[in-house]
């Protein structure tokens, strides 16, 4: 994955971390059904999955380097 | 308002509050993914949504169990008016009145007890939605008055009985009480029934003996 792969990545999670912060915080103005309902599925939901992109994108990144690494090991001094 | 008695509500806020600051920084400035980047995401993306999350949570099951979440649906706007009403002699308005039920009385008279019970109301709270979504939605209240009955109404009775524990003497001083106490501890005879203390929601049309719930 190359880096602007990561940064739409990033973006579409951040995004989706800030619309389930707005539907999970809409239960404490609005404590009625729906707002209580949306926030404790769909909010957790997009938070869930912000997250997991998140992690995603952080062990890919992880597993690149380490692999370029193999593939070029550090030169050691004679 | 909520947010100014819980002060799960004030957590929550921060969290998200917090957590979106940093989102947005990372939304405007996009700097590399070196290893600060990552731990600012793992906090804006990880920690405190779970902590908001988390908050929420809390926040959010208490409150269900508020009258104002009972009375959300039109078919209950009833029901929480009647509770709300300082002048109803009804056993709902009159147990509303009480500090101990307050504004939890929907759910301290109707949440199923024992170890379960939460779990067990919350799931019928579930069963709740759905049949708004799919029956009730656009029932007239007036109709619902007539449609909407107890599922379990022998239960009721045990709910009573958390507080009305039907072993002290002072209760079973009342002749009714001793001639009924087996009928109404097995729930053949509802405490909030016509002839005893009378139906808790009056202006709600009882179900003829007989018929199905």
């Amino acid at each position: 994955m190359n880096a602007p792969r990561f940064q739409w990545w990033l973006v579409v999670s951040c995004v989706c971390a800030l619309a389930a912060l707005a539907l999970m915080t809409w239960q404490i103005f609005d404590p009625t059904v729906w707002p209580v309902i949306v926030a404790m599925s769909l909010g957790q939901v997009l938070g869930t999955a912000s997250f997991a992109a998140f992690g995603y994108v952080v062990f890919v990144d992880y597993r690149t380097r380490h692999r370029a690494e193999k593939a070029s090991p550090p030169i050691k001094a004679e | 308002m909520t947010l100014l008695t819980s002060p799960l509500a004030v957590v929550e806020l921060a969290c998200a509050a917090i957590s979106a600051v940093i989102l947005v920084a990372y939304l405007v400035f996009r700097p590399p993914l070196v290893r600060a980047t990552k731990i600012g995401l793992l906090l804006g993306l990880g920690v405190f949504p779970i902590g908001a999350a988390f908050s929420g949570n809390v926040q959010g099951f208490e409150a269900t169990k508020e009258r104002v979440f009972c009375g959300s649906c039109h078919v209950m706007s009833l029901h929480q008016a009647d509770s709300d009403d300082r002048a109803s002699g009804s056993l709902a308005s009159r147990h509303a009145r009480n500090p101990m039920f307050g504004s939890e009385n929907c759910y301290a008279c109707h949440a199923n007890y024992g170890m379960f019970g939460t779990v067990v109301t919350k799931a019928g709270g579930m069963r709740h939605v759905w049949l708004y979504l799919t029956e009730y939605r656009n029932t007239p209240v007036e109709e619902a008055k007539k449609t909407i009955h107890l599922r379990e109404p022998a239960e009721m009775n045990g709910n009573c009985m958390q507080c009305h524990s039907t072993d002290d003497t002072l209760w079973r001083k009342v002749p009714d009480h001793r001639a009924s106490l087996d009928d109404a501890r097995t729930g053949r005879m509802g405490c909030a029934s016509e002839g005893c203390h009378g139906l808790a929601h009056p202006f709600f049309q009882a179900p003829a003996a007989g018929e199905k719930r």
